[in-house]
């Protein structure tokens, strides 16, 4: 929804194969619905099989759902329009959405399918945090997984039978609401268990997530001891007994459980670093394949056309994983359609006739829709998000974006450096997606603006130059504000920071040209903080009444 | 694309009704978005951004971003100040719609404002007697609420029910003093603090606030109110704003009592530690709160490690209320013919598809359905308008 002039526009045919990565249920589930869009799928999967998360199903408390998901891989094996590889593995994906070339190996086999998106759907690994608490696995030191497979068996109901069965959640790490499920969901099925005692020892119960809260209240009913502490307890040769100071009724409490069940951390699958290298999209935190990044949630990737699903972007249990499928059904359509887009042509251009090919601007991309040809670099109109990035970065000024090309953007900057009654003229650099909007918000809501502020509006506060802020102060501008969003909330990742080192560069060139560095600064603004807004501009003006109007007049 | 003459209706104007609005267009669906108050955007709208020297991924500037396209995009007819007064469904559904109740709490000089600049009409004459008393004080382009809202008949081939939900009123737990005593104010107060005045200041004398207190759960995870829900949204948004008064005040000092730390974001981690370094906090839950002199309050509450009460000083205490089942949830099952769960929000078809319904045709997003963050919200809205489109066969 940019207001950019795009006129020149071309129709192009895109690939409308779809990759998935990854065949567990969310990969599955991906599989299915794309198919059911009617595009082909190529589903790949690293094991010999696929669903490789069938076993915690029944521990998920989908137990009701546990025959759809059946249904859901005999319904995608029998789809010709799926095709699925296993013991494969992505070798390389060259291109970008709606073009890309995907190279997948398999055994001593490379094969090569063109595909227009590309869907990530690793499953989470788990690791036992057995070490966190000073304990060895053994017969009486179970991993949650074991456990829930335990219960899962028919063996449990006599191994179990009046036994007192200890949990320890929440005390070797943070934990999440799945970890917490997971482990709910055990002490339920032990209450079904005669005589068996379930006693929980946890830190910060996570209940946020749908159901949890009244499945903690049902087993405390049912029985259930809760010990909720902040530190571990006292665990004494390998679980024999377990101890704690209870702070409230001033005594050690101390059992001893004949099984003691160890919290198991999830984490990333440990293919996503590879996947991340080959596709060049971004590793957020802990290994997850999305940026903390608020404008890419829930399914997108830093790149167009790569979409990601579940545990491939963060923690999630089947009923996320299948929100995040369906919203990846939606962006696949809406990307592929037909297999015709219709593109604007000057969203990034090249000049030939300046262009190096230094690759400077592949390598700032954050959209990776930069490749190059035979003499120059070349901008799939398909993939630019038109932030600018690039066009400021390019040491030749190869680059102009449509909208808001340097000439527009200089013309401008002249034409908005205007006083009435010597008041100082303030030019601010706005980021459309922040900035600018917050300026109007307060320009509307009446709050405090000076009158000689002009914002400029930039497509990402990446494109702000160097030389549009010295041409501002050139021009007679008394004072100058780049503001752009926070770090963190950049929609291309980090124009941000590109500003703000332009910025710091244009405040080396001041105090070498003598002009007080408090006529220029940079803030990082949200959309809704027009007040901020306000602020921010007329500190700017107080600044600049304390100075004097600017000396370069 | 053959979707000719396909028709949804988008039952409420907050975030999940806006982005299922908008993924719904995308797909050249006629949208028909309807909204009981005179404003799109629910109450996100009215979030600050937490935003400290980084993005905290509150969300809420992307409220304000699917606000903006809702609006610029023409598939999508928006209907304020309207209200479903009785539905048909016979294979098509037959939706009649009434000008709404709405009333707001208040008006100042007879006027509301809305929250996004991108509502159009800004400002909404509630009281045109006092209006009239003071013609200077009515902002150009303001709208008189009598002339709004739609009553007709619409025709439709699916509805989404994106009705919200309601935030805890806190007046229902007395002792906090909430509404008596001018400095203890909910976290849905405090958001639209923020997002107005830029400062977290006490209501009763504008000054800074010192010492401030945040109170979780509250009207979530109580048995005695039969709320058997964690609302999975209060410790984000407590601990982000509390970072943002931080931020914004080094020198606050802050206390965060509660039962269990919920996760805010996807690198909780290290959020929690930073939180940990900047803040106190407390397990317990404080159950009184006392006026003490210049409007500071008194709370008591059990010291952890010796079980001692303690009575403490602060300038400003900030409930956490939670997100209880909208108001309408009842009347809009009774039309809709869809079941409600045992906690009064919406029932989706399971625990995979909650938003598809057991009613062809009627399906949910966001809070309706549940508890949901932003983010979530958005989600389920996208994963609705999927099980829309799938429904209409549009492809």
């Amino acid at each position: 929804m940019t207001d950019m002039k795009h006129t020149d526009m071309e129709e192009i045919n895109i690939a409308t194969d779809v990759l998935v990565l990854g065949g567990g249920l969310t990969g599955i589930k991906a599989a299915s619905e794309i198919a059911d869009s009617g595009y082909k799928v190529v589903l790949v999967e690293k094991n010999a099989e696929l669903g490789s998360q069938k076993g915690p199903v029944s521990l998920f408390g989908l137990e009701k759902e546990s025959k759809g998901l059946q249904d859901l891989e005999n319904k995608i094996t029998a789809d010709s329009n799926v095709e699925i590889l296993t013991q494969a593995s992505l070798v390389s994906a060259e291109g970008v959405t709606g073009d890309f070339n995907a190279r997948l190996s398999k055994g001593e086999e490379i094969v090569e399918h063109k595909v227009g998106a590309i869907v990530v759907a690793t499953d989470f690994a788990t690791a036992v945090l057995n070490e966190n608490y000073g304990l060895t696995l053994a017969d009486n030191v179970l991993a949650q997984t074991q456990m829930a497979e335990l219960l899962a068996s028919g063996a449990a109901k006599q191994k179990l039978a009046n036994k007192t069965v200890a949990f320890l959640v929440g005390l070797g790490q943070d934990g999440n609401p799945l970890v917490m499920e997971r482990v709910l969901n055990s002490v339920l099925a032990l209450q079904e268990i005669e005589g068996c005692e379930a006693y929980i020892y946890a830190g910060d119960l996570k209940v946020a997530s749908n159901g949890l809260e009244r499945m903690y209240k049902e087993s405390r009913e049912k029985g259930a001891v809760y010990f909720k502490l902040t530190e571990k307890p006292n665990i004494v040769e390998n679980g024999k007994t377990i101890s704690f100071f209870d702070t409230v009724a001033r005594r050690d409490i101390e059992i001893s459980p004949d099984v003691i069940v160890v919290e198991e951390e999830l984490r990333a699958d440990d293919l996503n670093a590879e996947i991340a290298e080959i596709l060049r999209i971004n590793v957020g935190p802990s290994g997850f394949l999305q940026n903390d990044n608020v404008h890419f949630f829930p399914v997108r990737s830093n790149r167009d056309g790569i979409f990601v699903a579940g545990s491939t972007r963060e923690i999630s249990g089947l009923p996320s994983a299948w929100t995040d499928v369906e919203n990846i059904a939606v962006e696949v359509r809406d990307l592929l359609g037909d297999g015709k887009k219709t593109v604007a042509k000057n969203i990034g251009v090249v000049n030939e006739d300046k262009c190096v090919i230094c690759l400077t601007c592949y390598r700032c991309c954050p959209h990776g829709a930069i490749y190059w040809g035979d003499k120059k670099a070349v901008i799939s109109p398909m993939a630019c998000q038109g932030c600018g990035i690039c066009a400021s970065e390019c040491p030749m000024d190869a680059i102009q974006i449509g909208g808001f090309n340097d000439e527009e953007i200089t013309e401008k900057v002249k034409s908005s450096v205007v006083s009435s009654n010597g008041t100082p003229r303030i030019l601010a650099f706005c980021c459309q997606n922040s900035a600018f909007e917050a300026g109007e918000m307060a320009d509307m809501f009446k709050m405090q603006l000076p009158e000689g502020l002009r914002m400029i509006k930039v497509p990402c506060a990446g494109k702000i130059d160097v030389d549009y802020i010295l041409n501002a102060f050139v021009s007679g501008a008394d004072g100058v504000v780049v503001m752009a969003c926070h770090p963190g909330n950049c929609k291309s990742e980090n124009g941000n920071t590109f500003a703000q080192w332009r910025v710091n560069d244009v405040y080396r060139m001041m105090e070498e040209a003598g002009l007080e560095k408090d006529r220029l600064c940079f803030a990082g603004i949200a959309s809704n903080m027009g007040s901020d807004f306000s602020h921010i501009v007329v500190d700017m003006e107080q600044k600049i009444n304390e100075l004097g109007l600017s000396p370069l007049k | 694309m053959s979707t000719k003459n396909k028709k949804v209706m988008v039952v409420g104007g907050g975030i999940a009704g806006l982005t299922a609005a908008w993924e719904l267009s995308r797909f050249n669906i006629d949208v028909e978005l309807i909204e009981k108050t005179p404003f799109l955007g629910g109450y996100a709208i009215r979030y600050c951004c937490k935003a400290t020297d980084e993005c905290r991924q509150c969300g809420a500037c992307t409220v304000e971003a699917m606000l903006k396209n809702v609006v610029e995009e023409p598939k999508i007819k928006v209907h304020l100040a309207t209200e479903v007064e009785k539905i048909n469904n016979n294979g098509r559904i037959s939706v009649n719609l009434k000008k709404s109740s709405y009333q707001p709490n208040s008006a100042k000089e007879g006027i509301v404002r809305g929250y996004s600049k991108n509502n159009t009409p800004l400002h909404v004459m509630v009281d045109k007697k006092k209006c009239e008393e003071n013609p200077d004080a009515v902002p150009e382009g303001a709208v008189e609420l009598d002339t709004m809202g739609y009553s007709g008949k619409l025709d439709v081939d699916a509805v989404v029910l994106a009705s919200g939900f309601q935030p805890f009123d806190a007046e229902k737990k007395g002792t906090y003093g909430y509404k008596k005593f001018p400095n203890v104010i909910t976290g849905l107060d405090l958001e639209c603090l923020m997002r107005e005045q830029g400062a977290v200041v006490r209501p009763s004398d504008g000054k800074i606030a010192q010492k401030i207190a945040f109170i979780q759960c509250v009207g979530s995870r109580d048995e005695r109110l039969g709320n058997l829900w964690c609302s999975q949204v209060c410790c984000p948004y407590a601990l982000r704003m509390a970072e943002k008064s931080k931020h914004k005040n080094e020198d606050a000092e802050i206390t965060v009592f509660y039962m269990d730390i919920q996760n805010a974001s996807k690198d909780y981690a290290g959020f929690y530690e930073k939180c940990k370094t900047d803040f106190r906090f407390v397990r317990n839950i404080p159950v009184d709160i006392f006026p003490m002199e210049n409007d500071s309050l008194s709370m008591r509450y059990m010291n952890e490690e010796d079980g001692q009460c303690i009575n403490e000083e602060f300038d400003l205490v900030v409930l956490s209320v939670g997100i209880m089942p909208g108001p309408d949830n009842s009347n809009l099952s009774d039309l809709f013919d869809v079941g409600l769960n045992e906690d009064g929000f919406f029932a989706g078809m399971d625990k995979l598809n909650s938003t598809s319904t057991l009613k062809d045709g009627i399906f949910l997003a966001g809070t309706v359905a549940g508890p949901k963050s932003i983010a979530a919200s958005k989600a389920h809205a996208g994963q609705a308008a999927s099980e829309v489109i799938k429904h209409l066969g549009v492809s």
